[in-house]
C-alpha cells in the first residue's frame, strides 16, 4: 500500500529581472498532500493545469524528493529508500516521449528490460505477452518512429509493464489520442488494475475518464488536496440539488403542460423547464414519487422517467469555482 | 554483479542501435580525423625536424608519431562526443525512466561510454594500424608491454568519457564542456605539437587531459622501446588518475541524482 503524509513540494525558482544577478524565489508546488493507494485500485488525481499533479506524480514515484512529509511504500520508508521503491513501480506518461524512436518496439521493451534486471528468459516471454497485449505483435520488430501516436502510446503501456510492478502511475496517459485509442487504453488500465492486481495512480484531464475508471478521485488545486470521494460522492458532496427528467406520451403538450402546473404547486421553489416536450426539473427534494403520483392522477402515460446525476466535469467546475470564491 | 553487467550491455546495445543505425556515420567518424592528420603531417614535412625538444622524435618516424596521437585522440574525443549525445536523453524524457529505474548508475554511463569507444573509434584504429604496419621499421615496441600500455590507455579513455557522462547528468547547461573540451585537447594534450614545446601555462593546461599521460606512455613504448620497468612511473600515475576520476564519476553520480531529485530539473531541456 502506498501511503503519503502531508507531502509537500518547495521549488527554487529563479527569476529574471533587468540585473545580471537573478532574483531567487521559492514556490511552493505541493502542499500537504495526503492519500492512499491500494494494490487493485485506480485512483484518480485531477486538477486543472498547475493544479500539482504532475509533482505530486513524481514525488510518489521517487523523481522528486518531497521537501516535507512522509511517504510509506509497502511499509518502507520511501523518502530515505528510494531504490527499493524504483523496483516495484512504473510510470507511463503522455505524449510521444521516452521512447527510442530509432529502435524498434521490441528493441525498446528489450532495453528497459535489461535496466530493470530482468531475467533473459523471463524477459524474452514478457516482451511477447505485453506485445500481445497492446496489439503490436505485428509490429514489433518495425522502428518506433513509423509508429502512429496510438502505437507509440501502447508501446508506452508495455514499457511501464516491462518490470511487473505492483504500482503504476499514469500521468494523462490518452493525451492527444482519438477515441478509439482512448477507450483500448482505459481497457488495458482497467485490466491491470482488476485482473493484475496493480495499483494505479491516473492524473487526467478529461473528467470521463476519471468517472470510468476510478474507485477514489482526488482532486488538487494550488497545490492541495481539496476534495476526495468517488465520482459521485463528489458530486453529491457539491450539489445538494436534484435534477429529474421526464417526458410523456402527449403529442399535445397538455399533459405536459399540466404536470408542470401541478409540480410547481406543490414545490414553488422548484425549477421546471420544458424543451422538445421533455421537462427538467430541479428542486431540493426527490420529485420522482410526486411525478408518478400526479401523473397516475391524471391520466399521463409516462415515456421516460429519471434523475440526472450531475457529472464530474459540473463538480469539479463546481468545486473550482467555490475554492476560488473562498480565496 | 549480474544486474550491473545486465544494465552495461543493455545500454551498450541500446545505444549501438540508437546512434549507428547508419554505416554512412562511420565514414564521417574517419574522415574528419585524418584531413586533420593530413595536414599535420604535411605542415611538420616543411620544416626540419633535426634537434627535435623530443628525444624520440625524428623525420623518419614523424609520420608514426603523429598517428599515434590521433589514434590515441580518437578514443578520448569519442567519449566527449558521447557525453554531449548523451545530452539528448534529457531532451527525449528517457533520461527521466532512467532514473525511475532502479539501473546501476555507473553501469548506465559505462554502457554508454564503451558503445562509443568500440564504435566511433574502430575505423581511426585500422587506419592507423595499417600506417603503423607499413612504417614498422620505425617501431620498437615488445608486445607485452605494448599490450599493457593500450589497455591501460583505453581504460583511462573510459573512464574519462564516464566522468563526463556523470557531469552531463547534472544539468542541461553543461553542454559548454563540449567545446571546452574538444579542441583544446587535440592542441594541449600533444597529439599534433609535443607537450615539451609549450611554455610552462601550456605544459600546465595539458596535465588536465588524462590523454596527454596516456599519449607519453604509447609514445614512450611504441617509438623508443621502453621496458615496463621504465614505464611504471608513468603507468602508476594513469592508474592513480583513473582511480581518482572513478571516485570522482562515484561522487558525481550521487551528487548529481541528489540535486536533480531536489531541482526537479531532470525534464527541463
Amino acid at each position: 500500500m502506498i501511503k503519503a503524509e502531508n507531502l509537500s513540494k518547495n521549488y527554487v525558482v529563479k527569476v529574471k529581472g533587468s540585473s545580471l544577478l537573478r532574483e531567487k524565489r521559492t514556490v511552493q508546488a505541493v502542499k500537504n498532500v495526503t492519500m492512499e493507494i491500494e494494490k487493485g485500485q485506480i485512483v484518480g488525481l485531477l486538477g486543472v493545469n498547475g493544479a500539482g499533479k504532475t509533482t505530486t506524480i513524481k514525488m510518489l514515484s521517487t523523481l522528486l524528493e518531497p521537501t516535507e512529509g512522509v511517504y510509506l511504500f509497502d511499509g518502507i520508508d520511501a523518502i530515505a529508500h528510494p531504490m527499493e521503491v524504483k523496483r516495484k513501480i512504473n510510470m507511463i506518461a503522455g505524449g510521444e516521449r521516452m521512447l527510442y524512436w530509432r529502435l524498434t518496439a521490441r528493441e525498446n521493451l528489450w532495453y528497459y528490460g535489461q535496466i530493470y534486471g530482468v531475467p533473459p528468459k523471463a524477459l524474452r516471454q514478457r516482451m511477447e505477452e505485453l506485445l500481445a497485449l497492446v496489439g503490436l505483435s505485428e509490429y514489433a520488430d518495425v522502428p518506433v518512429e513509423t509508429f502512429s501516436k496510438g502505437m507509440k502510446q501502447r508501446l508506452q503501456i508495455a514499457r511501464g509493464l516491462v518490470n511487473d510492478p505492483d504500482y503504476l502511475f499514469l500521468d494523462e496517459p490518452t493525451i492527444g489520442l482519438d477515441a478509439v485509442v482512448s477507450r483500448q487504453l482505459r481497457g488495458h488500465i482497467r485490466y491491470l488494475a482488476r485482473d493484475k492486481e496493480k495499483g494505479i495512480l491516473l492524473t487526467s484531464h478529461y473528467m470521463g475518464e476519471m468517472e470510468e475508471l476510478c474507485d477514489v478521485i482526488y482532486v488538487m488545486q494550488e497545490g492541495r488536496i481539496i476534495q476526495k470521494g468517488t465520482a459521485l460522492q463528489l458530486a453529491a458532496s457539491v450539489f445538494d440539488r436534484k435534477k429529474f427528467l421526464v417526458e410523456l406520451y402527449d403529442t399535445e403538450g397538455s399533459g405536459t403542460e399540466r404536470l408542470k402546473q401541478e409540480i410547481l404547486k406543490s414545490d414553488p421553489e422548484a425549477v421546471v423547464e420544458e424543451k422538445s416536450g421533455e421537462l427538467t426539473i430541479t428542486g431540493k427534494r426527490d420529485f420522482s414519487y410526486r411525478i408518478a403520483e400526479i401523473c397516475s392522477k391524471n391520466g399521463l402515460l409516462i415515456r421516460k422517467l429519471y434523475e440526472k446525476e450531475p457529472n464530474l466535469e459540473d463538480t469539479i467546475l463546481r468545486i473550482s469555482s467555490e475554492g476560488r470564491a473562498e480565496e | 554483479m549480474t544486474g550491473f553487467f545486465q544494465t552495461w550491455k543493455g545500454e551498450l546495445i541500446k545505444q549501438h542501435r540508437n546512434y549507428f543505425h547508419s554505416k554512412i556515420i562511420y565514414i564521417s567518424l574517419f574522415l574528419w580525423p585524418v584531413f586533420s592528420f593530413i595536414t599535420t603531417v604535411y605542415s611538420y614535412r616543411s620544416f626540419e625536424m633535426e634537434n627535435s625538444a623530443v628525444s624520440y622524435l625524428t623525420q623518419e618516424n614523424l609520420i608514426v608519431y603523429l598517428i599515434l596521437g590521433y589514434m590515441c585522440m580518437s578514443f578520448f574525443r569519442s567519449l566527449v562526443q558521447s557525453a554531449w549525445r548523451f545530452s539528448s536523453e534529457r531532451t527525449g524524457g528517457t533520461l527521466e525512466l532512467i532514473f525511475l529505474s532502479p539501473a546501476n548508475r555507473l553501469a548506465v554511463l559505462l554502457g554508454n561510454a564503451s558503445s562509443s569507444l568500440v564504435e566511433s573509434t574502430v575505423v581511426m584504429t585500422v587506419f592507423g594500424a595499417a600506417i603503423l604496419l607499413v612504417k614498422k621499421e620505425e617501431l620498437y615496441a615488445k608486445f607485452g608491454v605494448c599490450l599493457m600500455v593500450f589497455a591501460v590507455m583505453l581504460i583511462l579513455a573510459l573512464l574519462w568519457g564516464v566522468l563526463l557522462n556523470a557531469l552531463f547528468l547534472f544539468s542541461r547547461d553543461t553542454g559548454f564542456l563540449f567545446t571546452i573540451l574538444e579542441e583544446p585537447m587535440e592542441t594541449f594534450a600533444g597529439v599534433k605539437v609535443p607537450v615539451q614545446l609549450y611554455p610552462r601555462w601550456g605544459r600546465a593546461v595539458s596535465f588536465l587531459f588524462p590523454l596527454t599521460l596516456a599519449l607519453e606512455t604509447v609514445r614512450r613504448c611504441m617509438l623508443e622501446g621502453c621496458e615496463m620497468k621504465e614505464l611504471l612511473p608513468l603507468i602508476f600515475m594513469e592508474i592513480v588518475l583513473g582511480t581518482a576520476m572513478l571516485g570522482a564519476v562515484c561522487v558525481i553520480i550521487k551528487a548529481a541524482e541528489r540535486h536533480v531529485r531536489r531541482a526537479g530539473n531532470l525534464t527541463l531541456f
